[in-house]
């Protein structure tokens, strides 16, 4: 994400490509405009779990434009209808779109059915983020569960996205997962279609 | 000769419609646009074997009313955009095309901050891009 992309001018503006995706936006510019949205919800709420609520809520809003781009962009004229479908093109095309390059892996919850994980060593949103211990097990990446909700949610897979710190031996900084619940009717779907 | 544009929301609730003719029959296009959701659904839910694939966005000439024909397109978000023409030769290359360059404009149009989803599209720009396409549409399948 670092480095400014070159614009080519377009005459008329319907001739613009909508496949030329390949600007950069500066990390630094990106840094900054996340912490003020992290610091201007923290002085509007009282506690933590409202502060990630929010959070979530503005990645909703990004999740559900991102999808409605990307379908037009990436994905020609396919509708995904699976579950694994749905996952592998959250976890590379969104990814790739978003951060510039694919999540680190994708995983099936053991101990329940409909739980999956996207796990990465460091997200580009909590780079220059460090959490007060004060604060506990909040998670700034909420705004990553966000835009994954909203990604599901715009293509008709209702689920509940959290973040969380995963401690990981021999790395100083824990890794940060996603957590994906998917809804009943969701699981029931897929049975249905076999 | 396009008649009228629509795109409606994937709870059914209509989310644009735009007519293009001068005749004050805006009710009866309605009308039509909300029976050819009906027609929309049974494809989708019923996939013909021989038809089009299951997850394809275009779905092609949903039926013939008077002398109107009502196209029909499905987005990954289960939004639907349905064009009504009185044109007797249609290609389908150039129905296609309209409807690429018309989900580029929603895509432009959703993509705003301040669209609430699931309200009406009320941004002039995308009026105006949608009126241009609906112009260039006639020209190119003009032989």
């Amino acid at each position: 994400m670092i480095g400014v992309g070159k614009i080519k001018q377009y005459t008329n503006v319907l001739d613009k490509p909508l496949t030329k995706g390949k600007q950069e936006v500066s990390l630094s510019a990106f840094a900054f405009l996340f912490s003020e949205l992290v610091q201007y919800n923290q002085t509007q709420v009282d506690n933590i779990g409202e502060l990630e609520r929010r959070l979530e809520d503005a990645g909703y809003a990004v999740g559900a434009r991102v999808l409605e781009l990307l379908c037009h962009r990436d994905k020609g004229n396919r509708r995904e209808t699976r579950l694994l479908g749905i996952l592998s093109f959250v976890h590379s095309t969104v990814w790739k779109v978003l951060f510039g390059k694919v999540a680190d892996s994708l995983e099936k919850g053991t101990e329940h059915e409909d739980e999956y994980m996207i796990s990465e060593k460091e997200l580009l949103v909590n780079r220059f983020i460090s959490i007060p211990k004060d604060m506990g097990t909040f998670n700034c990446g909420a705004f990553v569960a966000g835009i994954v909700r909203g990604v599901l949610d715009g293509a008709g897979f209702p689920a509940v996205v959290t973040a969380h710190f995963v401690p990981v031996e021999g790395q100083q900084r824990p890794r940060t997962t996603i957590l994906i619940k998917f809804a009943e009717e969701v699981l029931h779907r897929e049975a249905r279609l076999g | 000769m396009i008649v009228c544009v629509a795109v409606v929301g994937h709870q059914n609730n209509p989310l644009y419609i735009q007519s293009f003719t001068e005749a004050d029959d805006a009710l009866k296009l309605h009308h039509i646009v909300h029976c050819s959701l009906d027609v929309v659904d049974e494809r989708v839910n019923n996939p013909k074997k021989s038809g089009p694939l299951l997850n394809e966005t275009f779905l092609g000439l949903l039926y013939p009313i008077e002398n109107f024909k009502v196209y029909g397109y499905l987005t990954n978000t289960k939004v639907k955009f349905i064009l009504v023409t009185t044109d007797l030769d249609v290609k389908d290359a150039d129905v296609r095309n309209f409807f690429r360059r018309f989900h580029a404009a929603y895509v432009d149009a959703v993509s705003n901050p301040f669209h609430v989803p699931g309200k009406k599209i009320t941004s002039r720009t995308f009026a105006e891009r949608v009126s241009t396409i609906v112009k260039s549409f006639g020209l190119t399948s003009a032989v």
